[in-house]
């Protein structure tokens, strides 16, 4: 058999040529010394947009350049770069993964003393940054409240107060599912907005803060950094109770939200549902959606003990086996100064902030922004918040909260009771697992 | 052909008008809205004015662009333009590749035959959810070659590029070539690979008809694989944009509905552009053990 | 039995085997190399590093630690696992099942040459080229679960409803199962059509000259003449059933309660989001094995059966 020269050479030069590009295409060169500083945000476009003037005001003034990336599905993307050894420099997330990064060695500890600056933030703030083992891991960058937004145009018009307590707000929800506050003539109008899904453990996310509210809890400490699960009792009983009452009275709640994460629930911009417990990053996009006046951050209305929260927050980690140290502190410096911090405040081309409650003392939110949705929402942090448990990996604790408070919402005659007890046993089994129970 | 009509299909509808033909054409009615409804409800969608996560229409109420204008704001023809680039070079390959090993698979008798086969077979199982982490890491890093894939179209293309399913459709298709053809190009002195090309390649016309058509949906749906390769959001391709525009709270459904739109027009441009030849090579594929 | 499509085939078959050529041993080696050199590099390699990530809790900053089967112990022991693998049977065989019937009926109703059929044999085909993650999409819209909701509203037609179906964990596995079925069907219905289109005519005017009836037609001549088609799509759908993913990941996430959770999607949510790669890899190095001795069984199965008949 024979090749004839022309083909064989055509065959060559495409294979040269396929070669060549793939070649070209290799230029990525993480934790190689060179290389500008990788920092990466759970982010998507708004929240990128908003970073990349931040970092735009960083080069300028300290001529270090930075490869910034916005990142979706950050815990998939953030593992399959560990898994290679190339994490980068250092990056922002949740404040609640603190122990899931040091447990597993991605990300090194420090100093307040290390970060320029740093002494600016609170040492109760750096405190809540302990690890296990306890050093600080992770410098803080935002904190935030959830708070609650009302449609005050709906409730005006159907000469509602603002809610104060627990049966003021479901009262309102269900004013809104069946009053057609919107005034169109249709029943398609709902109460409140609920992330339900378990996926990641969303609805646990939204509905803890009423667990609090009833006086429940899902840790509590145990002495020498262990932790012992006390979800099964009678005031966390009353929460869920309350909650199952949302899920169980029509239209309180919009349907279908057990399978609904946060970017899959836009009913509250869309203008379907009139109550939406939430931190409040999402101001400048309800703005421009709904409009300023359309909607207000209430006051928590009272549970049955207190008005508590979901306090979280944003930490800078450091990636384990970064070559540039030096400079991810001198960028870590800058998100936390005055500056760095305002420009993530005021957001001002996205209007989606990345900083939402300055840590940096030397900031005032009332003076950068002038808003009292934020003054509100400052005073919740300041007053009456509690955060997970981030020393420990939380991740699955929250996961296996919000498994369980799915399955118990999916049916309004559920044993509630049979439903904490499993609950119960999921997280002590967890906490086990982690060897962190007391 | 003189056959009466009732047996030209298997329950032998007759074309007269009757309770058979009525009944028929009811049943179509009722087939077609069950499927192309929720069509209808993507492209009223995509055009609506105001689009809300409730409910649909099954025609644009107030039709406006504005949809498809957010969504070219938000770069959706830049991920229009990375996915077409990588399912037109990653189909080229995968054909190219798949055409020379079932080639060798179904016209030549060597040792390591079955072997070969049941590898091929192999990779079709395998779960790609699971092999995600593996996976980018040999795209960070290619084993032996110590190249990265990352943030170029290859870390997409080149591991599209093996597909035991084509290899397997068209292994069956080319054993069906009769060997009178082959021997007799030989015996007029055609060389091994000019056979493949004059001989064995205009006559596959049908398998490869099939094969552009699952290749490009294989690829065009590809999810994972863009997300773990690329390495900057501009390296996204249309389904993972999908996903940041389902994600973005400033936009509506609308917005999303119009690139899903966007996204559909060339898996049904490919899909009637290749219809024929598609049931022509399943009609040839399908009826093999 | 002798149905045209298998005598049809009986010829080539023979045909093919003696068309093997020998030619130079080296030749298909060369041609194969492109082939195999792709799927050593982003398929068996990738494997192999999850075999091993399957025997070791997977760290990579502490150091892997060894620990042997205690992951696959770990999955076969999970109560989660176990009903995440009911649940997968249940959709897989009823996704496989009823899109087999639906494309049998399908084809059935839209055999024939004129236009008009063909453009409906088109429209109904849309859903098998459309990507997953949009149909995901529009049917979560579709199956609202009030009396407003797309799917109730036409229900409340027939005084139905309004139902729940992927918020109600006793209907979502049914959804989920039903949005399957949608998107197979027509599939199935081209793959059945080119079967019905190699049955020989002349069986159905010998039948109609034995005066037998429509339905014994379809029982004593359509159905044999279909099963080498039917068997195919078996195989197939029976490895796409056990990797379910995507169509759950999309419409439920798992959810309402765990309803809907399916193999793939707990490996998923125990390696993404708990960070427990080890477990993960080997729930699906599990799976893979399950799914060789399925396909094997299978091809082996309907091997026998044809040369037994």
């Amino acid at each position: 058999m024979r090749i004839s020269p022309r083909r064989a050479a055509a065959a060559l030069s495409a294979m040269a040529l396929v070669g060549s590009l793939s070649a070209c295409g290799g230029d990525d060169s993480a934790g190689d010394a060179g290389a500008p500083l990788e920092f990466w945000t759970r982010s998507g476009p708004e929240g990128a947009t908003t970073y990349k003037a931040i970092l735009a005001a960083f080069t300028a003034k300290t001529g270090i350049q930075v490869n910034y990336q916005g990142v979706l599905e950050f815990d998939t993307q953030l593992q399959t770069k560990a898994s290679s050894k190339k994490l980068p420099d250092l990056w922002v997330n949740d404040a609640s993964l603190l122990g899931t990064y040091q447990g597993q060695g991605y990300t090194t500890p420090v100093e307040p003393g290390q970060i320029e600056g740093g002494d600016a933030i609170d040492a109760a703030t750096w405190q809540q940054n302990k690890g296990l083992d306890g050093q600080l891991y992770g410098v803080p960058y935002s904190r935030q409240a959830f708070g609650t937004l009302v449609r005050v145009d709906w409730r005006k018009k159907l000469g509602l107060p603002q809610p104060k307590t627990w049966d003021d707000l479901t009262a309102l929800a269900t004013a809104f599912a069946t009053k057609d506050p919107d005034g169109n003539g249709k029943k398609d109008t709902y109460g409140m907005v609920v992330p339900g899904s378990s996926k990641n453990g969303y609805i646990g996310w939204w509905g803890i803060s009423y667990i609090w509210q009833a006086g429940g809890d899902i840790l509590a400490p145990a002495g020498e950094g262990k932790y012992k699960s006390v979800i099964n009792s009678p005031q966390t009983r009353t929460g869920l109770e309350f909650i199952r009452r949302q899920f169980c009275t029509p239209g309180n709640v919009v349907p279908g939200s057990l399978n609904l994460t946060t970017s899959e629930a836009p009913f509250f911009q869309e203008g379907k549902a009139g109550i939406y417990l939430t931190g409040p990053y999402a101001f400048g996009t309800y703005d421009k959606i709904l409009g300023k006046d359309k909607y207000e951050v209430v006051p928590m209305p009272k549970g049955p003990v207190s008005t508590t929260t979901l306090g979280d927050g944003e930490n800078i980690y450091f990636g384990a086996g970064s070559q540039k140290s030096d400079e991810a502190k001198k960028l870590a410096a800058f998100l936390i100064s005055p500056e760095g911090q305002e420009i993530g405040m005021k957001a001002e081309e996205s209007k989606y902030p990345t900083v939402r409650l300055p840590v940096n003392r030397g900031v005032d939110v009332h003076k950068v922004l002038g808003d009292p949705r934020w003054d509100l929402i400052q005073k919740q942090y300041l007053d009456d918040t509690k955060t997970f448990v981030w020393s420990i990996k939380f991740q699955p604790i929250r996961q296996a909260l919000g498994e369980g408070v799915n399955a118990m919402m999916s049916s309004c005659d559920s044993d509630l009771d049979a439903g904490l007890k499993k609950l119960d046993q999921a997280i002590t089994a967890e906490l086990k697992a982690q060897d962190v129970l007391g | 052909m003189s056959m009466s009509s009732q047996f030209d299909t298997a329950l032998g509808w007759s074309p007269r008008l009757g309770v058979g033909k009525v009944l028929r054409i009811l049943l179509c009615a009722v087939v077609l809205f069950v499927f192309a409804a929720p069509f209808l409800t993507i492209f009223a969608g995509a055009f609506n004015k105001t689009t809300d996560s409730t409910q649909v229409t099954l025609y644009p109420q107030d039709p406006t662009l504005l949809g498809f204008q957010i969504a070219g704001e938000k770069g959706i023809w830049g991920y229009f333009l990375n996915s077409l680039v990588i399912v037109g070079g990653g189909l080229l390959l995968q054909l190219t590749v798949s055409v020379l090993a079932a080639y060798a698979l179904a016209r030549r008798k060597f040792r390591g035959h079955t072997v070969v086969m049941l590898l091929f077979l192999l990779t079709m199982m395998l779960p790609e959810e699971v092999i995600a982490v593996p996976l980018s890491q040999v795209l960070a890093e290619l084993p032996f070659l110590g190249i990265s894939l990352k943030g170029s179209v290859f870390g997409v293309i080149l591991p599209v590029a093996l597909w035991g399913f084509t290899i397997l459709i068209m292994t069956e298709f080319m054993k069906e070539i009769p060997r009178e053809i082959e021997e007799a190009a030989r015996l007029d002195g055609v060389g091994e690979l000019r056979m493949l090309w004059v001989i064995v390649l205009p006559l596959s016309k049908p398998v490869l008809g099939v094969a552009t058509i699952f290749g490009f949906m294989m690829i065009w749906d590809q999810y994972l694989l863009p997300l773990i390769a690329a390495d900057d959001p501009s390296d996204y391709t249309l389904t993972v944009a999908l996903s940041v525009l389902r994600s973005d709270g400033t936009v509506g459904p609308g917005v999303l509905l119009a690139g899903a739109l966007i996204a559909l027009v060339p898996s049904l441009v490919v899909y009637l552009l290749m219809q024929r030849s598609l049931i022509r090579g399943i009609t040839a594929g399908a009826t093999k053990g | 039995m002798t149905t045209v499509p298998l005598t049809r085939r009986a010829r080539p078959l023979v045909a093919a085997r003696r068309g093997m050529l020998s030619g130079p041993g080296w030749l298909p080696w060369v041609l194969l190399l492109p082939a195999l050199l792709f799927a050593l590099m982003f398929k068996f390699i990738p494997m192999v590093e999850g075999l091993r990530m399957s025997l070791f809790k997977v760290q990579p900053f502490l150091g892997d630690q060894w620990v042997g089967l205690e992951n696959y112990r770990t999955v076969l022991t999970d109560s989660r696992f176990r009903s995440a693998l009911g649940h997968t049977l249940l959709l897989g065989i009823g996704q496989t099942v009823g899109a087999l019937v639906l494309g049998f009926l399908l084809a059935l109703l839209l055999e024939g040459q004129t236009r008009s059929l063909w453009v409906l044999r088109t429209a109904i085909f849309l859903p098998v080229v459309t990507a997953v993650a949009v149909i995901g999409e529009v049917w979560r819209i579709l199956y609202f679960p009030t009396e407003t909701g797309f799917v109730n509203s036409i229900a409340g037609w027939f005084g139905l409803g309004p139902f729940g179906f992927l918020n109600d964990p006793d209907q979502a596995l049914v959804s989920v199962m039903v949005v399957g079925v949608w998107t197979a069907a027509p599939y199935n219905m081209v793959i059945i059509l080119a079967g019905l289109a190699g049955i020989d005519r002349t069986l159905y005017e010998a039948a109609a000259v034995d005066g037998v009836s429509r339905w014994q037609r379809i029982r004593y001549i359509v159905l044999p003449g279909l099963r080498p088609a039917i068997s195919v799509l078996l195989t197939l759908a029976a490895i796409r059933s056990l990797r379910i993913f995507t169509e759950v990941f999309v419409l439920t996430g798992g959810g309402p309660a765990g309803s809907t959770e399916v193999w793939m999607t707990r490996v998923f949510s125990l390696g993404f989001q708990r960070n427990d790669l080890g477990v993960a890899s080997a729930a699906s190095t599990l799976l893979l094995l399950v799914t060789v001795v399925l396909t094997l069984g299978m091809r082996l199965l309907t091997r026998q059966k044809e040369s037994g008949s």
